[in-house]
């Protein structure tokens, strides 16, 4: 048994040693620039939006205040949805991140596009599998090999303003809900006629 | 000389004999005549598959086989707790869609795990009574189709409080731990009842783990029939639902209560006396080392019941593994059941052989430490191979500690043994829920820092073993007294009864026990030439 553990642990090991390739470049979110502009338009204003529903219009193009050369690396402009801060609190696995390959705020991508000088914009219907939650937008420069040079996002530095709130689906059914029932009442239905089948045998077999 | 009273079917005690699965056979057993007390059938020369002893309990353990009544009983019995640990943690592995979907928070998810593993502190002290009053069938039958609806209702949760409700109300089928174990002991006998129940236990607490690999795996097939996530958990449920039904009436079909036949059916003969419940209860309350096995439980098999719960979330975020590989890393954890528990008991009947009780103890000690260093190891490791190797260690060590304890159990008193086995079983699912709402449940310390703090803490209360001291036979760092009637098995076992008793005889079966319990003092055994008094109790007391 020993000797199974061991060989099952060096087959772990040695499966998954991973080599490393070229230069590990490590993209820190400080070390990015704020270039981008980006603002969020909801199609309904005043209510929750609804995941599967709803439309947000986005937009984002190179700020005015960039310098002339600024935007020379990018090549792509990746949108993503993030959680805004009080939909981080006590949620580990939404931890914001410097390093931009550990971050897990921003983990639902809306859109990725080549860049274009001309300011770009969305209609952006939320994805019906978004969870319930306070949410802003980010844009990501990237160049040619996907590592992100500059961002820009639709709230301010602190993520206080600008934010909107999103209620996901609940997932609820009613056909599920139904078959729930059936079968619950199935379960308690057939232990009852269990019992009640034994104990008149045992009366008959008391009466013999 | 009184029939041993304690060994009847219905008496206190009775009804979680064997769960230790270290029970002595008798010097003077039990003999086929008109004081036993074995329930009888109609006809006495019913033909059994297997060889059996005087009261028709098998005396061959054939895993492979499925003859009627005791294989049967193994099967059905060993199968329906497997399925429970599948429901009770089916919830965890899908943790990661299920908090999106019910926007839950880190201190939610902790205390419905902890809800989830409480429910069945009570239920297992509850099953006893019950598995003595209508049979184990009954016992399992109700705890797998009363809890199944509970399953099904997760369909139902749109919140953190029904989420917890629900899980709470799952985790009471975990109950059917003691069902298992007291068919299993009304099915075989003494002898290879050890075997018989670490193969029971161990395999059914396997499905904590198989449970990790299914409910991804079945998830992932209804997201394929093109069911957003969200629903697609929820429909998930109905799986260990099914199972649960499907287990509850093959049990009731297919199953037997007793070697002869079921128990409403049958005819019960003599005079039945049973033990006080409140004398039964205050020895088992008075003994210190109830105590101190409760709390060792509860970090031995309550630190696996709480990695059931945190694990995969744990592979999932820290690593980012997908749900299904996380699944495939956790279900390891509880595989490994199938051989480390019942290693581990075997491992304590060999130190036992060797240096009698205080072997046990010592390798209680080493098994539960040793695992807990490796737990403490485990959230240190950053790499994805290094976390998997001391997980895999851990959890030998750890389910290897669970085996061992139960070697030790059984001496621990004769005449509440069923209670302390209970008690112990209890122990588990509290320190389950202690660690679990100390480490995992707010976001004071990130999922790694709680599996070393959880191995800190295993460790440290692992060290309440080396006061577990036996007069007879010592402790680990204390030889056995040399006080001439203390050294004795029969004044141990015997103090549990008052005189009034033992003029009454009642206490024959403690002191049968005593004699056998003489191999607890290891290789000395042999040499041990204490006389058995006839009548059972010292000559001066």
């Amino acid at each position: 048994m020993a000797v199974q553990t061991f060989l099952f642990a060096s087959l772990i090991i040695f499966s998954s040693i991973e080599s490393n390739h070229g230069a590990t470049e490590v993209s820190l979110f400080t070390n990015l620039e704020n270039l981008l502009e980006v603002t969020a338009k909801p199609t309904r204003v005043g209510v929750v939006w609804e995941a599967g529903k709803d439309i947000v219009r986005i937009t984002w193009m190179l700020k005015s205040s960039a310098k002339v050369n600024d935007d020379a690396a990018f090549k792509t402009v990746e949108v993503k949805l993030c959680y805004a801060p009080i939909s981080q609190v006590d949620r580990p696995w939404r931890k914001t991140h410097n390093e931009l390959s550990r971050d897990r705020s921003c983990p639902h991508k809306i859109v990725s596009k080549p860049y274009d000088k001309i300011p770009q914009s969305l209609n952006w219907t939320i994805d019906r599998e978004t969870p319930t939650g306070t949410y802003f937008i980010r844009a990501y420069g990237t160049d040619v090999n996907g590592y992100e040079v500059a961002y820009g996002q639709s709230s301010d530095a602190e993520k206080t303003t600008n934010l909107f709130s999103v209620e996901g689906i609940s997932g609820r059914h009613t056909s599920l809900d139904i078959a729930s029932i059936c079968f619950s009442v199935f379960s308690f239905g057939s232990l009852l006629v269990f019992l009640v089948k034994e104990k008149r045998k045992a009366k008959l077999q008391q009466r013999k | 000389m009184a029939p041993n009273h304690s060994n009847e079917n219905g008496s206190i005690g009775s009804s979680l004999h064997g769960v230790t699965a270290r029970e002595q056979i008798f010097c003077f057993s039990v003999e086929d005549g008109p004081s036993s007390q074995a329930i009888r059938s109609d006809d006495p020369t019913a033909k059994f598959a297997l060889p059996v002893d005087s009261e028709h309990r098998a005396k061959v353990f054939k895993p492979l086989s499925f003859a009627k009544p005791h294989m049967r009983a193994f099967h059905l019995g060993w199968i329906s707790f497997f399925t429970c640990f599948i429901s009770t943690f089916a919830a965890a592995p899908l943790v990661p869609v299920i908090r999106d979907n019910l926007d839950l928070t880190k201190t939610d998810i902790g205390n419905a795990g902890v809800a989830s593993v409480s429910g069945a502190i009570f239920s297992r002290l509850a099953m006893g009574a019950v598995c003595d009053l209508l049979g184990a069938r009954y016992g399992t039958a109700f705890s797998l189709m009363l809890s199944a609806p509970a399953v099904f209702s997760m369909s139902f949760v749109a919140d953190a409080g029904s989420y917890l409700a629900v899980r709470f109300m799952i985790g009471f089928c975990l109950a059917t731990f003691v069902s298992c174990q007291y068919w299993t002991s009304v099915m075989f006998t003494g002898k290879i009842i050890g075997l018989v129940n670490g193969c029971a236990g161990g395999w059914g607490d396997m499905g904590g783990g198989v449970t990790q690999l299914l409910m991804p795996m079945v998830f992932h097939v209804i997201k394929l029939t093109g069911a957003t996530p969200f629903t697609a958990w929820r429909f998930a449920f109905f799986i260990p639902g099914f199972l649960q039904i499907i287990m509850g009436i093959l049990v009731l079909t297919l199953g037997q209560d007793l070697p002869d036949g079921n128990l409403s059916t049958l005819q019960k003969s003599g005079q039945v006396s049973k033990d006080k419940f409140s004398k039964v209860f205050w020895f088992a309350v008075k003994n210190y080392r109830t105590w101190i096995l409760f709390v060792l439980y509860g970090f031995s098999m309550g630190v696996e019941l709480t990695i059931n719960n945190v694990i995969s979330g744990y592979f999932y975020d820290r690593f980012n593994l997908t749900l299904h590989t996380a699944g495939i890393v956790a279900a390891s954890f509880g595989m490994a059941n199938f051989f480390a528990r019942p290693f581990g008991g075997y491992a304590s009947d060999v130190a036992a052989r060797l240096f009698g009780m205080r072997g046990r103890l010592w390798t209680l000690w080493i098994l539960q430490t040793v695992g807990a260093l490796f737990c403490i190891w485990l959230g240190r490791a950053s790499s994805l191979p290094i976390a998997i190797l001391a997980m895999m260690l851990f959890s030998v060590g750890t389910q290897a500690a669970c085996g061992a304890l139960f070697g030790v159990a059984p001496f621990v008193s004769r005449r509440s043994l069923g209670l302390i086995s209970g008690l112990t079983g209890a122990g588990g699912n509290f320190g389950s829920g202690v660690t679990q709402l100390l480490f995992f449940s707010s976001s004071r310390f990130s999922t790694a820092e709680g599996l070393s703090l959880m191995g800190v803490m295993a460790v440290v209360c692992t060290i309440p073993v080396a006061f577990i001291h036996f007069p007879q036979w010592g402790s680990m760092f204390l030889r056995p007294s040399q006080h001439e009637e203390r050294s004795k098995e029969e004044h141990y076992y015997g103090g549990e009864w008052t005189e009034e008793e033992k003029s009454l005889g009642l206490h024959e079966g403690s002191i049968k026990f005593a004699e056998n319990s003489r191999s607890e003092r290891g290789r000395k055994a042999v040499l041990a030439d204490i006389p058995t008094p006839e009548t059972g109790s010292p000559a001066h007391v």
